[in-house]
């Protein structure tokens, strides 16, 4: 009896230990294997979309912008009832693409940042020039360039066409500012100086988000532009600097603010600090104007606005972080490109990017399109002006997780560790992770 | 000897054939190809090329991987310890005559029936928004923030991996504990073999068996952790709770490590391998002892 069950179970065991032990592989390696299935599936798919009736997928990376894409979408398909489109638009967009990208299953048309994952979609020469397109000549150049910077060997054509902008700096509830009798602050120190009226009169001055790691890095990139030289993303990658030599008071800065945070600012999720902020918890809030439509679906009337980062003492120097939020890109291999590019070019359209930026409380690319909205009012001008530098980690390699080391370097910090301390470990990390971000 | 050979029912081979077949091309074949691309600079897209060892060598000096294995072993090791202790004393609870057994039971089964991620998800919100509640209340200092954003977010990822696996551990223990003759126990009794004496002597002996299955099943596992830290942690605070499988994950797809933490996940299996391999031959000769 007893030798049946051992015997039953021994064999049981194997079974399990040999078949999970493959699952746990799969993980990784399916992704590969699906390749030939899919991209027939997707060429297939492709090759009906040559014929008149064309049927596009749009890949958003924002889920911010679903539903805006979804209306211009179907304004698009009354002038063109031969298009169809569909949105596809996943958590974890960046991944997913990524992963899709391995497959080689590029979708027809792509809403992204001009971030690392487009560098690498670049990169990876999947995406058309269209730098010849009728549109491509009302682009702003700032934006442009900020494109071609991001783009192997610096090309200067546009494999994406910059459309709607960011800006990120300091998110500020205008009614506890006038409540609390302060300006918006232009220096760094006038800026502590209303985090410490704020903090003594019993209010927190700022509502951080840090359990999710995306979330640490906007104060960084709003401080880094300010406080070091343009040429740093240059020079480190050259291998001519170190964080560690011209980050120091970049982190001092950060740990500085960290001080006038809620309590529990490490296990506050985006979500749940954005509804906090919304219903007067805390009078700022370290982020970007993408935020605000969040802060909207919990107080509809809630009063906002934007300043840029206030970093250094030489007002100068206090740039907008704006960058490219959305641009779109063309699958070079798409079979119905000619489709693709018409409906880019009816994104492009003045008025359809008025639309869009109007219901996304973001800025355009293209010349002469302006949001007219008071909740960014304080750096519509900046903007305008061309006082922006972009986000410095869109220029770093995609392997780098910066946000891990900040989410690090900030509980820390929570963990009351010593501050010289902590500044040095975190920017060494950041020199070892830089150096070994890109494994062969 | 000489007789005919029977003739085998094609059925069998209806039964077992589709299956192999799946089996190589969902199971088998990935995990081939994932060998393959460990020897390239493959990173997931585009051109590549052999770098023969480079890969695996690599592993060893990266102090991401390190720091990985080092905190999989130990949650591991907890858990399955944790797991296997509590799993043993509520099936031996729910094997004796108690009231309201059947549906002890089924409650104890629940959190198996939800998904790890659902799992997550929902103790992402006990420890963000109730567990500060009661610390602050309370006045304990470590409570009164969501402590999964804290050096201690292991122990509630620890927690809830545990709560979760217990079903299915105690499941398993329970149809142990059930096949023991009953026999035994007043024989056991005449002999004055009570509390204790009877569980170290008869009972633990006799269910031998299941303690091995869960024991290898439970290691298997926890060392590849994987959705209850994305859902809870995404590896976080920092690089804290991040396993070998997170760790691979992450850098794999978002990091553009395709190759590198495609040996990164031989390696893992091997481990896993060489681990299950060793603790079967350990635990059946220990089984073997009591026969």
């Amino acid at each position: 009896m007893r030798k049946t069950i051992k015997s039953i179970t021994a064999s049981a065991l194997c079974l399990a230990i040999i078949g999970s032990s493959f699952a746990g592989c799969s993980g990784t390696s399916s992704a590969s294997t699906a390749q030939p299935v899919t991209s027939a599936a997707a060429s297939t798919a492709s090759e009906t979309a040559v014929a008149q009736p064309a049927t596009l997928e749009l890949f958003s990376t924002k889920s911010e912008n679903k539903n805006i894409l979804q209306s211009i979408i179907d304004d698009f398909h009354v002038q063109n009832p031969n298009i169809t489109i569909t949105i596809t638009c996943p958590q974890d967009a960046g991944t997913v693409l990524k992963t899709r990208l391995t497959k080689n299953d590029i979708p027809d048309i792509i809403a992204m940042g001009g971030d690392a994952t487009f560098k690498e979609l670049q990169g990876a020469d999947v995406l058309e020039d269209l730098s010849n397109e009728p549109y491509a000549a009302s682009v702003q150049d700032s934006y442009k360039k900020m494109v071609y910077d991001v783009q192997k060997d610096k090309e200067q054509k546009l494999y994406g066409v910059p459309y709607a902008t960011n800006a990120s700096g300091v998110l500020y509830n205008v009614d506890m500012f006038k409540a609390a009798g302060v300006e918006v602050p232009k220096t760094w120190d006038e800026f502590l100086a209303v985090c410490k009226k704020f903090q003594s009169a019993g209010k927190t001055p700022f509502e951080l988000t840090f359990k999710d790691s995306w979330c640490c890095l906007p104060p960084w990139n709003s401080m880094a532009p300010d406080l070091q030289l343009s040429s740093f993303t240059d020079d480190r990658m050259a291998k001519k600097t170190t964080f560690a030599a011209t980050h120091q008071e970049v982190a001092q800065k950060y740990l500085e603010l960290l001080k006038y945070a809620q309590k529990d600012y490490m296990g506050t999720t985006y979500a749940d600090g954005n509804k906090a902020f919304a219903e007067g918890k805390a009078a700022m809030m370290i982020n970007g104007n993408w935020a605000i439509s969040e802060f909207k679906k919990t107080n509809k009337d809630f009063k906002v606005d934007l300043f840029a980062f206030p970093a250094s003492n030489d007002i100068s120097k206090n740039y907008v972080t704006s960058g490219v939020d959305v641009l779109f890109a063309i699958n070079k291999d798409s079979k119905a490109k000619d489709a693709a590019k018409k409906f880019v070019s009816f994104m492009m359209e003045k008025t359809t990017a008025q639309k869009y930026i109007k219901d996304q409380f973001a800025f355009s690319a293209i010349k002469g399109v302006e949001q007219e909205d008071s909740t960014v009012a304080s750096v519509k001008a900046d903007i305008a002006n061309g006082k922006v530098a972009n986000f410095p980690d869109h220029y770093y390699p995609s392997g780098f997780d910066l946000a891990s080391l900040a989410q690090n370097f900030a509980k820390n910090a929570a963990a009351n560790m010593d501050a010289t301390k902590n500044i040095s470990d975190f920017l060494k990390q950041c020199d070892e992770k830089y150096d070994t971000a890109n494994v062969g | 000897m000489l007789k005919s050979k029977e003739r085998i029912n094609f059925a069998f081979y209806l039964m077992t054939v589709p299956m192999v077949l799946l089996f190589f091309v969902f199971h088998t074949y990935p995990f081939l190809q994932g060998i393959f691309y460990s020897f390239t600079n493959w990173k997931g897209y585009g051109k590549w090329s052999f770098v023969g060892l480079r890969n695996y060598l690599h592993i060893f000096s990266d102090k991401d991987v390190g720091n990985a294995y080092a905190f999989t072993f130990f949650f591991a090791l907890l858990a399955t310890i944790f797991v296997n202790l509590f799993s043993l004393l509520l099936a031996l609870g729910l094997n004796s005559k108690i009231k309201f057994k059947n549906a002890l039971k089924a409650i104890y089964f629940l959190p198996y029936m939800l998904g790890n991620l659902i799992v997550g998800f929902i103790f992402n919100f006990v420890f963000a928004n109730l567990l500060p509640m009661l610390g602050q209340a309370l006045g304990i200092g470590a409570l009164s923030v969501n402590i999964l954003g804290t050096d201690n977010a292991w122990i509630g990822v620890l927690l809830v991996t545990v709560w979760q696996s217990l079903a299915f551990n105690t499941l398993i223990y329970l149809s142990g504990l059930q096949s023991v003759d009953q026999d035994l126990y007043e024989a056991a009794n005449l002999d004055g073999a009570i509390g204790w004496k009877r569980f170290k002597h008869i009972t633990f002996p006799l269910i031998a068996p299941f303690f091995t299955i869960n024991m290898v099943l439970c290691v298997k596992g926890f060392l590849m952790a994987f959705d209850q830290i994305m859902a809870m942690t995404n590896g976080g605070p920092g690089s804290a709770t991040t396993t070998i499988s997170v760790l691979i994950y992450k850098k794999g797809f978002q990091g553009a490590q395709f190759a590198y933490q495609s040996a990164d996940a031989v390696l893992l299996f091997i481990v896993i391998v060489s681990i299950s391999m060793f603790q079967l031959f350990v635990l059946e000769k220990r089984e073997a002892k009591f026969e």
